[in-house]
């Protein structure tokens, strides 16, 4: 009978009217018989229509227990107590839009972070069963080296012997190709790839093929899969295309497939893949053990777990080791899931984050809970008159939940909307490349989330002025009567306890960030070693036609000499890569006339033209730096930087002796003769510090792609156009990459710092405000209950001072309590961004005592000031309005 | 005076509106005046209980209701006993017996 029952109720709820009015009719022909029986036994017709409806009982009454059997009644009431709670609502505007601001900064701070840390790391990766996908790495500990680049070698054989690999793919890091031939030469951003590369990721073309294990091998003419957007933008998106051959660097290469525009691997932004293009004779030489510069991702068996691969993997990388000393014998790997790797060290800041906004949405709760008790106080007699008359306690604390409810499912939906738009604020403001994701997406996880913490802290906000409600005694409320009669201590028990709390969180929130802000002060004033300002640097790649040494050295000589020729160039000079623009590669040494096993590793490399290093500013510390005369031919030299000379010369003069790049030296190493020692530069960023380097004369040792960097007298912008036409004098085909100016460079080099300290800058600034806000409606509230007192106080003679200081006397023990407590929250909290700090300690006391005085002076303002307005009404007036 | 009619029993009113119903299909106002007369006046259905008994009743599915026009033309509500509700008599009326012969032993015995 359960159908036919259900079926009534709902009829019962959605005919609500319909079904009252069959009551209606029923009681009312009830009534008439009973009148009528009445009329019979010999009544008055009025006193048998009165004794009929006295017999009956209560109408109303009997309506409720009616609806009680219809069993409608806790939907009928929900409903009721929501149109109630919107009727409140809409009575105090000023405090509805209080809260739903708070609610909406807290949620809305929420959802957008919430996204971040759901692309990052909650999503799954856009592959086909991406839970497959592991990426393996190397590790030596020798070289200090950990999740880094592998050798191919070592790649070929981790594909041919571990079994519990499907396949195994590798990438290298970013490349760049001109495209010429259509247009304007253009520079592209390549990566090449073995020819397994898209079926390991399990991604298929959108026009054409993807490529074919075979090609990983193949020299000769080159085959390319192009991106969707250089499809589009390059070759006008006509699927004629395909086929066609474009000219990358200058040789010929078919287009053989075009990837669809979703397609992306860690947010990269790829033109062209190329196949590696490997020589099958180098497979067994020495470099292709030795040099490392492949990132290698591995599809897993299905039913594999990445542990047990591990296992395998290991037992192989050990067999390496043995069976390769030379060049494997510390060489340890690496087995993590993609999307682990992927996030990499990203994974603390965003948790840090996301607690900081948690911090903040529980400092909202606690003060729209005490905008809510303010308001539940005002209404006591309300609620003291409702249990008086029967309502039952559990029907008034309903009534106080759904009311906090329905403001936090208001304060929800515009928090929803707040994050959205903050969610692609925080997307586009991003330091580049800082998110591995393509898009920050809002799916139903967020929604979900969202609409959890909203209902969550509807429920946390609400408690308070419910459980209050639910524990006045009507009658001592209705007996207090009077105008503004006193409040409960009860009452201010729970605002004091939400005071306090909200100023610990605001306390541990800014703590926090303070710490950022000093961590990233620090950075910002580290020597980077060089004068970045005025500098340009614009990175040159020579085409295919250059592949000589004298024609490369010719090329950048003639430019670097035309463009220091330029009016407002100070001074011209050419290095492999730009200060802050990364590190070019490291190798090993030695050093003539050590012991064959003292040997260095991991110095940096770079080749430098003369000029380099005043062009930057880098002081010369012994020697000389290079001239025209450090030419081909010449005696090979070399100039190091002081880590080098501190590190491996101690205590002797390094100028004059002689290094190799090569780790057990022999007669076909080339010896180079120190000439110089520079100061240190801090090349991979101002965070690190700076590396071991050593810098080869440019005229001994080319390549084909270099950058030129360029100081300039006045706005290093206005040399642009001069210094492009020098080039396209010198050669049309080389296309203009896009020029950066050092200071760029240099900031770039501490975004992520400036980023995740600039959010949480935001968020403890907006906790801060809203805990002092909480300070001062609490605070105000208390002054004007205080301020018939204070005005007899003063008509009695005390001074404005005194009795001020009875209300601030009460902030200041909230205040003194809120700050012990957030200090101890603090001390514990910021361990957790220890990592995050640079030469700033968690526990730093500058900052804590900074933070702490700073809020307890905003505190006290906060309750000085209502105090101050109420000792300086009239008192007169106040005692009137009694 | 006459002994004031005592209130039905919650509880009883079910089964008494069953019971009255196995008849005839009736009315509300019908079936207090039923109850009450049965009981030779001792019972007196208190009338503000009987809408939400039979609603109740009427939602486990007991009984089924309908308007149809009365002895003095006007439109009625009558309700009728269903299979279920003649079952559901059966059991709570031994139930009742059960709970009466319970209270007796323990008035006679204790």
């Amino acid at each position: 009978m359960i159908i036919p029952g259900v079926v009534l109720r709902l009829r019962a709820l959605f005919r609500r009217e319909a079904t009252e009015a069959r009551l209606d009719e029923e009681m009312r022909y009830h009534l008439e018989l009973e009148t009528d029986k009445n009329l019979r036994l010999g009544m008055s017709r009025e006193s048998a229509r009165r004794q009929a409806r006295l017999d009956f009982g209560g109408v109303e009454s009997m309506k409720e227990d009616q609806r009680d059997a219809r069993g409608t009644r806790p939907l009928e009431d929900a409903v009721a107590d929501v149109r109630y709670a919107l009727r409140v609502l809409r009575r105090n505007p000023v405090l509805t839009g209080a809260a739903m601001l708070t609610l909406a900064l807290g949620v809305g701070a929420n959802t957008a972070i919430f996204s971040v840390v759901n692309a990052v790391i909650l999503r799954p990766l856009p592959f086909p069963h991406s839970e497959r996908l592991v990426m393996l790495s190397e590790d030596n500990a020798e070289k200090g080296w950990r999740r880094a680049v592998a050798a191919p070698a070592n790649y070929l054989d981790w594909r041919e012997r571990v079994k519990a690999f499907e396949d195994v793919a590798a990438y290298t890091g970013g490349g760049g190709a001109t495209l010429s031939g259509a247009g304007d030469a253009r520079q592209l951003r390549v990566r090449n790839v073995t020819g397994n590369y898209f079926s390991v990721l399990g991604v298929d073309a959108e026009l054409g093929r993807t490529l074919r294990d075979a090609e990983t091998w193949q020299r000769g003419p080159g085959t390319a899969v192009i991106s969707h957007r250089l499809y589009q933008d390059a070759l006008g998106g006509n699927p004629a295309a395909l086929g066609r051959t474009i000219m990358l660097d200058g040789a010929p290469t078919e287009v053989v497939g075009v990837m669809p525009a979703s397609f992306s691997f860690a947010a990269d932004s790829v033109d062209v893949w190329q196949p590696m293009g490997w020589d099958a004779d180098s497979r067994s030489q020495v470099f292709f053990r030795r040099a490392h510069w492949l990132r290698v991702v591995a599809r897993l068996k299905p039913g594999v777990t990445p542990a047990a691969a591990d296992a395998e993997f290991q037992t192989i990388v050990g067999q390496l080791q043995r069976e390769f000393p030379l060049t494997n014998r510390v060489m340890g790997a690496d087995l993590v899931p993609l999307q682990e790797f992927l996030i990499g060290d990203l994974r603390v800041p965003l948790l840090i984050l996301q607690g900081a906004v948690g911090l903040l949405l529980l400092i909202a709760c606690a003060n729209v809970g005490n905008l809510l008790l303010a308001q539940a106080v005002g209404r006591e007699r309300e609620v003291s008159l409702r249990l008086a008359l029967g309502a039952r306690r559990e029907r008034v604390v309903r009534q106080a939940l759904t009311e906090s409810l329905v403001l936090s499912l208001l304060g929800g939906a515009a928090g929803f909307a707040l994050g959205w738009w903050g969610t692609r604020a925080l997307a586009a403001l991003q330091p580049t490349g800082m998110l591995p994701v393509k898009s920050v997406p809002m799916d139903l996880r967020v929604l979900a989330c969202v609409t959890l913490i909203t209902t969550l802290t509807g429920l946390l906000f609400g408690i308070a002025p419910a459980m209050w409600s639910a524990s006045r005694v009507p009658a001592e409320v209705l007996k207090e009567g009077g105008k503004g009669g006193s409040v409960g201590s009860r009452s201010r028990r729970w605002t004091d306890l939400l005071v306090v709390g909200e100023i610990a969180l605001a306390l541990v929130l800014t703590v926090g960030a303070g710490l950022l802000v000093r961590s990233f002060y620090r950075l910002q004033r580290v020597d980077p070693g060089l004068e970045p300002h005025g500098v340009m640097a614009i990175g040159i790649r020579l085409p295919a036609g250059y592949d000589r040494t004298a024609r490369q050295v010719q090329f950048f000589t003639a430019l670097r000499e035309r463009v220091s020729a330029l009016p407002g160039v100070e001074s011209a000079a050419e290095g492999l890569v730009a200060p802050f623009g990364g590190s070019s590669f490291t190798s090993d040494f030695h050093v003539a006339g050590r012991a064959p096993d003292d040997y260095g590793t991991e110095v940096m490399r770079d080749y430098v033209t003369p000029g380099y290093f005043s062009t930057l500013r880098v002081p010369l510390r012994a020697g000389r730096f290079f001239t025209d005369a450090d030419r081909e031919g010449a005696e090979p030299v070399v100039i190091i930087n002081e880590g080098m000379a501190l590190q491996h010369f101690r205590g002797g003069n390094p100028v004059g002796q002689r290094i190799t790049f090569d780790k057990f030296p022999d007669s076909t190493s080339v010896w180079r003769t120190i000439v110089g020692v520079v100061g240190d530069v801090r090349q991979r960023g101002l965070a690190l510090t700076p590396q071991v380097a050593a810098f080869e004369a440019f005229g001994q040792q080319s390549n084909s792609y270099m950058t030129l960097l360029v100081r300039a007298r006045g706005d290093a912008g206005e040399v642009l156009p001069a210094l492009r036409r020098v080039l396209a004098e010198l050669d049309p085909s080389i296309a203009f990459a896009e020029a950066t100016s050092l200071d760029a460079l240099v900031a770039r080099s501490i975004a992520r710092q400036r980023y995740i300290m600039t959010l949480l800058l935001v968020f403890a600034a907006t906790g801060l405000l809203l805990s002092v806000m909480g300070v001062y409606g609490v605070m105000a509230q208390m002054a004007r209950r205080r301020s018939r007192e204070m005005g007899i106080r003063i008509a009695l003679g005390a001074g404005v001072a005194q009795v001020q200081w009875l209300v601030v006397r009460h902030g200041l023990r909230l205040v003194a309590g809120g700050l012990g407590l957030g200090l101890l929250g603090s001390f514990a909290a910021t361990q957790s961004i220890r990592s995050l700090l640079y030469e700033v300690a968690p526990a730093d006391p500058l900052t804590f005592v900074t933070v702490s005085i700073l809020l307890a002076l905003t505190a006290l303002l906060a309750s000085w000031l209502p105090a101050a307005r109420a000792s300086l009404t009239n008192p007169a007036a106040t005692l009137r309005d009694e | 005076m006459p002994p004031k009619p005592t209130d039905v029993l919650r509880g009883t009113l079910d089964l008494l509106v069953l019971k009255t119903l196995t008849l005839d299909a009736m009315h509300g106002w019908g079936i207090s005046q039923r109850i009450q007369q049965f009981s030779r006046g001792v019972l007196d259905v208190n009338q503000g209980s009987l809408y939400p008994a039979l609603q109740r009743l009427e939602l486990k599915g007991w009984i089924d209701s309908e308007w149809r026009p009365s002895d003095n033309n006007r439109r009625a509500r009558y309700y009728r006993l269903t299979a279920a509700g003649r079952r559901a008599l059966s059991t709570e009326t031994n139930d009742w017996r059960r709970y009466v012969e319970a209270v007796e032993w323990i008035l006679e015995t204790a």
